[in-house]
């Protein structure tokens, strides 16, 4: 069975015809064709398709679609404003937290989801905030050192 | 040395796709008239299949191809990414889809939909009787005498066997002053990388050709390995590489290309086929579970009379790397400690579950994960300091590395156990679990020691030496084609088989140094295309930048020679006397005769007698130069729960010069994360009916970054003879000494020696108390 739903999309109100039974995950990349969300695991598990509902990080593979009606959704593609990255992304660039990539999107949005409630977050909070977010290439590193640091150039 | 690119942590080439979410990986691919692919898989561990029926399916709205395994090619053929070469045991042993399922989740059907859905509703209704057969799972079982036999022909399930013979180790058992017999054992671990493995879109298209877009670690030798499965010629497949979202071994070799390619084959359309986690973890190569058996002989000045490995080596159901995976396990062993006399068997076991293949390291990790837990003993045992064991006996620059036969060109061990040692503050650790003299100190609680009761603290180290490529054993062929523009940029063509680990980025930084051109002059392919690209091997080995980055600078060379002859023909110099800098051509004797590089590549094109400047170079490497590493572990063990705490992880890794310092301690500390798994938390968990518990992350731990302990990754360069401006390898080497660093340092702690991974609270409960 079929759902008609809006929401917002990176700042876009999107109509959308959709299955219940489908994921936000699965919408974001097959019916509004935003690639940039990544399925590592389909379960949960793994914090690859995480996105921000309403400014809440989640799992978009946990999340049904039809939940995201009325709600506004930001996605990876939603970060860089006017061809400018915002300061996470540029941080994750500058110290090197990038590897494959397929964690990537989902970790910068988490990063951003700690951020915007506290733009000074410890070593731990940052810790806490990405715990569920798996990085198989980087060790955290250098992904931890990125958010600490954007956490500093946020504040100014 | 000082470089202009070289040395200098660049950013990747390739990180502002991959941080805005651009970056295209094989999921993110469609294309018209896409199909979805999927895999019906046995539920046994071990049948045949007597009947099976698929009208159903085929009947079903939606479903375009169902095959099974009448449908595939009549050639059996080696999933393994081996280019044929002397080292490489390709054992051809199973069909693209089996008519005989031995192990659980072996592939027994497939089918092509229209969407996900169908094409699951499909694989329900494919009807199968199976006749079960009797099984076995681990190694040392599947060779017994009575154990079912897994592929006919092969007695006691023994794919191979691989011994080595150096001197006489009985005479040199009997020169020893102490001789040490140990058992140690480890576990089957997953590469999980976070992109799953099994990820390709077929296209078979309507001139014969077949297209594949695959997430791979080696598109040429992919190509290769298609072909013979799909029995078509190599020229008739074209292999195209996007981003590849971790590879870690698990894309060194065919997954499920073939599968893909007949269901497109079968239909006409393109076919995409993505595994999911469960998937991945069934239905692609883990890393080999291997029992060791090491028999040591020492004299008590701590020198080896006589070193002994057998090792057994389950190889799953099918062959893939396993027999040929026997020689580098023994060259490992052979290869890290100097004895007049050596003596190593490996045996290769097939076993009734999921295939074993490469995983970053090669065998390596288990090796050392024996050999220095045993080594760690034999210092205790002679009361010598674990590190200098290890100076006094490892080979040295100059000497013969038995890994390869070669000269080892360049050494920075030293040097690293030193920056190692201070980092992890060794000269503080007094063994509090042990009977040592250095026990005699027990009063003596320094602030390392400190803490609760329950709580201590251990440090231990490992030692290891790696590859930089697989010569002499396999071939090390890379090839790189450069052409200018007529902006001066350069192109450089290359079969690139970056998995985010920045090769690409560090091949270009090898170019740009070799052309004197800045950085930002440099384009690297970054998708692969075999039907473009020059022929490579891959990523495997730790070989690209050694072997790619040779390839590179040899074709950078050629392109550097001509542009400097155009410019000396323009300028009506010597091309001796020119020199670039900077994208600038240099008159070392006259400063006013200059032109840019642009110019140059300009004119040579638009000039008269037009050409483009270009260089190509198709090589194998002139060596192997190998790579040193110490790691030194901090534990903190609960003794009431047996709970180890990693604190810290100091990684000294000798990798040559190098290239790109940032892209090294990157591969140092993800790897470390990886050892730290396999010596705690990971472990492919089968039942007794060798059905996986845990193919997903909730059940099979890989470490979060809560888990993860402070990390000093230590970068010693010592530059190679051999290496792009002397660079080695770095790209497996830092899970290699891990667990075993880990082990000694609970040893330290504890006085418990664990000999088989991973070592979870359980089994350091369980010596605890039988030590008590
Ligand atoms: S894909 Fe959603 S948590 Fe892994
Ligand atoms: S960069 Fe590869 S999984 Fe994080």
């Amino acid at each position: 069975m079929n759902k008609d739903i809006s929401l917002v999309v990176n700042g876009e109100a999107r109509y959308i015809n959709v299955p219940a039974d489908k994921t936000l995950l699965d919408m974001i990349r097959e019916d509004l064709n935003l690639k940039g969300t990544k399925k590592g695991c389909d379960a949960g598990d793994c914090g690859a398709c995480t996105v921000l509902l309403d400014a809440e990080p989640v799992n978009s593979c946990l999340v049904l679609a039809v939940e995201a009606a009325n709600k506004e959704v930001t996605t990876i593609e939603g970060l860089a404003k006017g061809g400018e990255l915002h300061p996470i992304q540029a941080a994750f660039i500058k110290h090197g937290a990038v590897q494959c990539g397929f964690c990537t999107p989902g970790m910068v949005l988490a990063a951003k989801a700690i951020l915007d409630k506290n733009p000074n977050p410890s070593v731990e909070e940052i810790k806490e905030g990405i715990a569920g977010n798996f990085c198989r290439c980087t060790g955290y590193k250098k992904i931890v050192d990125a958010v600490l640091a954007s956490g500093r150039n946020i504040q100014g | 040395m000082n470089y202009q690119t070289v040395g200098h942590g660049l950013v990747k080439i390739d990180v502002m796709e991959k941080v805005t979410g651009t970056a295209p990986y094989v999921d993110d691919l469609v294309m018209p008239g896409m199909l979805i692919g999927k895999v019906l898989r046995s539920p046994y561990p071990h049948a045949a299949i007597k009947r099976i029926k698929i009208e159903k399916a085929q009947a079903l709205n939606g479903v375009k191809a169902v095959i099974t395994n009448q449908d595939t090619p009549r050639v059996k053929w080696n999933s393994a990414g081996f280019p044929p070469s002397q080292g490489a045991i390709l054992v051809e042993d199973q069909y693209i889809l089996t008519d005989r399922a031995r192990f659980v989740g072996d592939g027994v059907a497939a089918v092509a939909a229209v969407d996900e859905k169908t094409a699951q509703l499909a694989l329900d209704l494919i009807e199968i009787e199976y006749e079960k057969l009797p099984h076995v799972l681990g190694q040392d079982k599947a060779m017994e005498p009575e154990a079912p036999i897994i592929h006919e022909g092969v007695e006691k399930n023994i794919v191979g066997h691989l011994p080595i013979v150096i001197g006489d180790v009985e005479q040199g058992f009997k020169e020893a002053d102490f001789i040490f017999i140990d058992k140690y054992t480890c576990q089957r671990v997953n590469q999980v990388s976070i992109e799953p493995c099994g990820a390709v879109v077929a296209l078979y298209d309507a001139n014969g050709r077949l297209n594949l877009w695959t997430s791979t670690q080696m598109p040429h030798l992919v190509r290769r390995i298609v072909a013979r499965a799909m029995d078509m010629p190599v020229g008739k497949v074209r292999l195209i590489k996007p981003h590849v979202g971790g590879g870690f071994g698990s894309r060194l070799g065919a997954v499920n290309e073939p599968i893909a390619a007949m269901l497109s084959k079968a239909t006409g359309k393109p076919v995409k086929l993505i595994y999911s986690r469960e998937e991945s973890f069934v239905g692609s190569e883990s890393r080999h579970p291997i029992i060791m058996e090491l028999k040591t002989g020492v004299k008590k000045d701590g020198t080896f009379t006589a070193r002994q490995m057998t090792a057994y080596i389950d190889a799953g159901a099918y062959a893939t790397h396993t027999p040929s995976f026997a020689g580098p396990v023994g060259g490992w062993f052979l290869a890290m400690y100097k004895s007049p006399n050596v003596k190593y068997d490996g045996y290769s076991i097939y076993t009734n579950t999921p295939p074993c293949g490469a995983f970053r390291g090669y065998g390596n990790p288990q090796v050392v994960w024996a050999v220095e837990s045993q080594v760690d003993e034999i210092a205790e045992r002679l009361g010598l300091d674990p590190r200098e064991i290890r100076l006094r006996n490892h080979p040295c620059k100059g000497e013969v590395w038995a890994w390869s036969g070669w000269e080892i060109e360049s050494c920075g061990l030293e040097e690293a156990i030193e920056r190692g040692s201070q980092s992890i503050g060794w000269e503080n650790r007094i063994r509090q679990g042990s009977n040592t003299k250095e026990n005699s100190n027990q009063g003596q609680e320094t602030v390392h020691k400190v803490g609760p009761e329950t709580k201590k603290k251990g440090i231990g180290m490992a030692y290891m030496m790696h590859v930089s490529g697989a010569r002499p054993m396999l071939h090390e062929t890379g090839s790189a084609f450069i052409k200018m523009n007529e902006d001066g940029s350069v192109n450089v063509v290359y079969s690139s088989s970056d998995c985010g680990q920045g090769s690409s980025t560090a091949l270009s930084q090898i170019a740009a140094e070799e052309l004197g051109l800045p950085i930002n002059m440099v384009h690297i392919t970054q998708f692969a295309d075999t039907d473009t690209a020059p022929f490579d091997i891959g990523s495997h080995a730790s070989r690209q930048i050694y072997s790619g980055g040779n390839a590179v600078k040899v074709a950078a060379g050629i392109v550097k020679k001509q542009v400097l002859e155009h410019a000396a023909t323009m300028l009506e110099v010597s091309a001796s006397d020119l020199a670039i800098e900077n994208g600038q051509i240099i008159c070392l004797q006259d400063e006013t005769k200059t032109k840019s590089v642009a110019e140059v590549a300009y004119n040579a094109l638009y000039g008269t007698n037009g050409f483009e400047i270009s260089g190509v170079a198709s090589l194998e490497p002139p060596g192997n130069p190998p790579v040193y590493a110490a790691q030194f572990v901090e534990v903190e063990v609960d003794t009431e729960t047996g709970i180890v705490k990693v604190i810290k992880v100091a990684a000294a890794h000798d990798v040559g010069t190098a290239i790109n310092p940032v892209c090294v301690e990157g591969q140092i500390e993800g790897a470390v994360q990886q050892g730290l798994g396999y010596a705690l938390t990971e472990e492919m968990v089968f039942d007794e009916m060798g059905r996986l518990q845990n193919p997903n992350l909730t059940d099979y731990k890989i470490l979060t970054v809560k888990d993860m302990p402070e990390i000093d990754s230590i970068v010693v360069q010592a530059a190679s003879q051999t290496g792009p401006f002397g660079a080695k390898s770095v790209g497996e080497s830092g899970l290699v000494p891990t667990a075993a660093a880990v082990g000694n340092a609970i040893y330290d702690a504890l006085g418990i020696r664990i000999k088989d991974l991973p070592i979870t609270p359980e089994k350091v409960l369980g010596l605890l108390k039988a030590k008590s």
